[in-house]
């Protein structure tokens, strides 16, 4: 994975700093904040060395942070959340609600990423299953949404529309879970935190399974409601903390950006 | 009034985490990451890391010393030594008028 990022950076960025950089990479576990950072790196140095040299210029940058995840966090919560909600009350326009909370979905493995710097250094299996679970179930839950956009509640090559975005809704819940285990455990965010999205995922896990035992009818609106309202605002509550714990320390006219 | 640290835009932040770091002597990439993260509690990326480390080198606030093993040390030249120095007394300047139009004393 180092070869494949360097490789990723402009050929005379290479030669000066390549070295040692690979070097760095392989000093502790990547994860996916590691590996975001670097590819912002990337994309850094390309307009940096295109001629793009003027001071200016520079503001264009946009280093992985923190507050960048806790931002991602708290709206890919809202988004989510809201999305759905939106879909369960609405059903003359679900598919505006399901494209709110592909969004959010798509903010909330942003977010996972910009929270995921110190734990990934413990628990890299941990925090890559973390990743993966919402960015699959993501990508699942987008091709359900344009499969039920294009052809309706008709299945494809034996798939329906509606089966992947479970899998995908599902997939995001399950990722947060694992990735509010590794939180707790490595202790690099607020314990409370990781502990209201564990106990929100779960509680969302078994909404989601009683609600679909009783048909979906209008009975479980309440369960579906009470469950992802928690774990949006579990994702909420650790994005405010991520926040909060990354205050800039030049956030003067001395020299803030 | 040297300031030259905000023409660096989204990187002057951990530009002075790096001169900061830098301040006690040389250190290579990894043990500069391991300083800002120790000293701020807040991760600091490769990419970011690197970024603004070839910003500060072209700038002439630091400069590379012979690698040791693969990993390269810098460490700060007298402009960058003068340049964190006046960022840092700045911050302290605005940090104690803060605080007072707070009625609270600095620490």
């Amino acid at each position: 994975m180092i070869a494949l990022l360097l490789r990723l950076y402009p050929a005379r960025w290479r030669t000066r700093y390549g070295d040692e950089f690979a070097a760095l990479l392989a000093e502790r576990p990547l994860g996916p904040f590691d590996v975001a950072d670097v590819l912002l790196g990337a994309l850094d140095a390309h307009l940096h060395l295109r001629g793009l040299g003027s001071y200016s210029e520079h503001q264009r940058g946009f280093p992985m942070s923190l507050r960048l995840g806790g931002i991602a966090a708290v709206i890919g919560g809202a988004l989510w959340f809201g999305g759905l909600m939106w879909s369960m009350l609405d059903p003359a326009d679900q598919d505006f609600g399901a494209v709110l909370a592909a969004f959010g979905a798509a903010a909330l493995v942003v977010g996972l990423a910009g929270l995921s710097a110190f734990q990934a250094r413990r628990h890299p299996v941990l925090v890559w299953a973390a990743f993966a679970l919402p960015a699959v179930g993501g990508a699942l839950a987008t091709l359900g949404l344009f499969m039920l956009a294009v052809v309706g509640d008709q299945p494809v090559a034996g798939v329906y529309g509606w089966a992947l975005l479970i899998i995908g809704v599902l997939g995001t819940i399950a990722g947060s879970l694992v990735f509010a285990v590794a939180t707790y455990r490595t202790a690099a965010l607020p314990r409370s935190g990781a502990v209201i999205l564990g106990v929100s995922a779960v509680i969302s896990l078994i909404g989601f399974v009683a609600a679909s035992s009783q048909g979906g009818t209008g009975s479980s609106e309440p369960v579906f409601l009470a469950a992802f309202g928690a774990f949006a605002i579990g994702w909420i509550v650790l994005g405010l903390q991520a926040i909060r714990l990354d205050r800039p320390v030049m956030a003067t006219g001395a020299g803030a950006a | 009034m040297v300031t030259p640290l905000p023409e660096l835009g989204r990187f002057a932040e951990p530009a002075l985490l790096i001169l900061v770091s830098l301040s006690d002597g040389p250190k290579h990439g990894y043990a500069i990451m391991a300083d800002v993260e120790q000293g701020t509690g807040r991760p600091m990326g490769p990419g970011t890391l690197y970024a603004a480390l070839a910003r500060l080198e072209e700038r002439g606030f630091i400069e590379a010393l012979p690698p040791v093993d693969r990993r390269r040390p810098y460490r700060l030249t007298a402009l960058g030594a003068t340049t964190v120095a006046e960022q840092l007394r700045e911050l302290s300047a605005f940090a104690e008028l803060g605080l007072r139009r707070l009625g609270q004393a600095p620490r």
